[in-house]
């Protein structure tokens, strides 16, 4: 049983045949353009259109994106805050004293707050928009083909296949202790929990060496064969991306221009 | 026949525990469909990882081809390639994150190259009736998907022996159906296939010779209604008579004369029933059978034919046939059993149009002739299309 996830999402999506390295081009162009980008329209310009491009051609549920933005939002509304405090600069907006020490938002903290929200939110949406529409399964590819380690590429593999067996384990096993009441108080929960635990590293025990069982069976000599399978490069969809990001770029540009600096 | 697999006084014991294999010989023929049949926990499994050597008796000695196994890792190579493995948790078989990966798993470690590798790949997930799943993570198929991917992955390195445990146990049972209905296809291809089942309804009809196994030793080794026909010995092995059998023993008790050969399958029994009831009236003409090979172009085209015929019923044997039956929305009444449920149709007067590929399409019109010459009834067999007479058939 495998609830829905980012890897479901990205199996399913539109943009599953768009050749992956099209796709991280587009999601990392637009990952440094915010990046370096000194005013907030930029990311703010990216990262909706990306959200734009996920939700309408890509059909993904608008209520489960927002939830899968939610994720980096908590930790964003905590750093702002702290961020608003921190910066200095400009005019005094709001003071007031906590004990013996003076806390105030200036003008300035409050432009380079904005700046790091805009930024951080087009960045998520940059990186969400490739875990979203390529699957691991094609970034292992990519991987590869940028000459990482292949030993470090065949764990991973195996890492991944292994996530979703010992996920539903996990999940099998929790069912198991919830049916039964185990996580009803506190101790329980802690004994639970812990025998949760155990299970879980004696089944993975096992399944280690059935899988020594399994790559033995087929000969195993340290080959884990790739499926390099991915459809070439289209220019339909690269020259979009290049169009974009172009695009993207005059924004940055006019938004650098001291007339267009809006803030 | 010749002997491919053979024991010799094997006997084993897991470190710290007690022996589970106490003493067994046997032989297993070339082309042979054999089932280990015993309960739970008698040692099945761990006799069934002695063919490819992943253990190693304790004594005693296991030949492969009338050659000794050495457990040197050369000879393992080449014994783990010729006797394919399949895992009874497909899970656990699966490693790879999609399902090219793991068919080529087998290849990419015998030193294949590219192109063969692709090959092998497409070859094994079309036997299987799974193409086009090449860039699907196994967890995102079902029970029976992920059991053919096991199966492609070791049809991938072309194995003279398919060793399988508990093949049906996660499936349900139409799954288990078209799973028999593959080894029966890959028997056919030449293979010898060996299962280990509890599962004495899927043994009985199904293997040439059945092997009980009881408390790591055989019980008894025999065809299948000689080695579950003894009451005594079926009690002991914790297992039941087949209902077939079971049938055929308490008619004979009855005092209705029981022929040599016990029945099989339910055209057995039902050929039996008949020669018992005196036929009342005439016996109406038997019906047709006709073949179709989904692999050659039929002419005229396969949907005009059957619009053509009235009152047909088409059966589908083998998952290409199925998937080309759904392809051209078909609907399919027998989807297993194929051939005995259309023999019982032909003798009940009607015709039926069998949908198969080529390795199977020969299989069934000598079976069909062979109930004839056994029964005295004659069928005709049609070939729609076959290789060496591609064109019309014979009855339009």
């Amino acid at each position: 049983m495998i609830e829905i996830n980012l890897d479901h999402i990205a199996q399913q999506s539109t943009f599953r045949h768009i050749h992956p390295g099209t796709k991280l081009f587009l999601a990392l162009g637009s990952l440094i353009i915010c990046l370096v980008s000194p005013s907030p329209v930029v990311p703010v310009v990216s990262g909706i259109v990306l959200s734009l491009i996920l939700i309408i051609p890509g059909r993904l549920s608008p209520l489960h994106y927002a939830k899968i933005l939610l994720g980096p939002a908590v930790f964003l509304i905590m750093s702002i805050i702290v961020l608003l405090f921190m910066h200095g600069g400009g005019d005094v907006i709001w003071q007031f004293p906590v004990f013996w020490i003076n806390c105030s938002i200036t003008t300035g903290a409050v432009r380079e707050s904005i700046l790091v929200l805009c930024r951080v939110f087009g960045c998520s949406v940059s990186l969400f928009f490739i875990v979203l529409t390529t699957p691991m399964t094609d970034l292992f590819n990519g991987m590869k083909q940028a000459h990482i380690p292949i030993e470090l590429i065949d764990l991973m593999m195996i890492v991944y296949r292994f996530i979703f067996i010992f996920y539903s384990q996990t999940v099998e096993i929790w069912q198991a202790q919830v049916m039964r009441l185990g996580y009803r108080r506190p101790k329980e929960a802690i004994r639970s929990f812990s025998m949760l635990c155990g299970m879980l590293f004696i089944s993975s025990w096992s399944a280690g060496e059935d899988l020594i069982h399994a790559m033995d069976c087929r000969c195993y000599n340290g080959v884990f064969p790739v499926l390099d399978q991915t459809e070439p490069v289209q220019m339909s969809s690269f020259i979009p991306v290049l169009v974009y990001l172009t695009g993207l770029c005059g924004i940055l540009v006019l938004a650098t221009q001291p007339v267009g600096a809006i803030l | 026949m010749n002997i491919i697999l053979e024991a010799r006084d094997i006997r084993y014991h897991y470190p710290g525990s007690n022996e589970a294999i106490k003493g067994i010989s046997f032989h297993i023929r070339k082309g042979e469909k054999i089932a280990l049949v015993g309960p739970n926990g008698v040692g099945k499994s761990t006799l069934l990882q002695m063919f490819n050597g992943m253990i190693r008796p304790d004594s005693g000695l296991m030949l492969f081809d009338n050659k000794p196994i050495c457990y040197d890792s050369a000879f393992l190579r080449q014994l783990r390639k010729r006797v394919g493995y399949v895992l009874q948790n497909s899970d656990r078989q699966i490693i790879a994150p999609t399902v090219y990966q793991d068919v080529a798993f087998g290849p990419a470690n015998l030193g294949y190259d590219e192109t063969l590798i692709r090959e092998k790949v497409t070859l094994a997930l079309r036997h299987v009736g799974l193409e086009g799943f090449e860039r699907r993570p196994p967890h995102h198929l079902s029970g029976g998907e992920k059991k053919r991917v096991a199966i492609a992955g070791i049809l991938a390195m072309d194995p003279d022996v398919l060793v399988f445990d508990e093949p049906t146990s996660d499936l349900d049972p139409s799954g288990s159906e078209d799973l028999m209905d593959l080894l029966d296809e890959l028997n056919q291809e030449g293979k010898t296939v060996i299962i280990s089942t509890h599962d004495v309804e899927l043994a009985y009809p199904w293997a040439d010779r059945v092997i009980l196994l009881l408390d790591g030793k055989i019980l008894q080794e025999d065809v299948p209604d000689v080695a579950f026909g003894n009451p005594e010995n079926v009690r002991k092995a914790h297992l039941s008579v087949p209902t077939l059998l079971e049938l055929s023993h308490e008619l004979g008790r009855r005092g209705f004369v029981q022929p040599e050969r016990k029945p099989r399958s339910i055209l057995d029994m039902i050929h039996i029933i008949e020669n018992l009831v005196i036929h009342s009236g005439a016996t109406p003409k038997p019906g047709t059978i006709s073949v179709c090979d989904v692999d050659i172009e039929c002419y005229p085209p396969l949907l005009e034919w059957i619009a053509s015929r009235q009152n047909l019923s088409i059966g589908a044997m083998g998952t290409r046939a199925k998937q080309r039956a759904s392809q051209e929305q078909l609907t399919l009444e027998f989807t297993y059993g194929v051939i005995d449920k259309c023999i019982l149709r032909a003798l009940r007067g009607q015709d039926s149009l069998i949908l198969t590929t080529s390795s199977m399409a020969d299989r069934v019109i000598r079976r069909v002739e062979a109930y004839g010459r056994e029964s005295g009834t004659s069928i005709t067999v049609t070939p729609l299309n076959s290789s060496d007479q591609p064109l019309y058939p014979a009855n339009l």
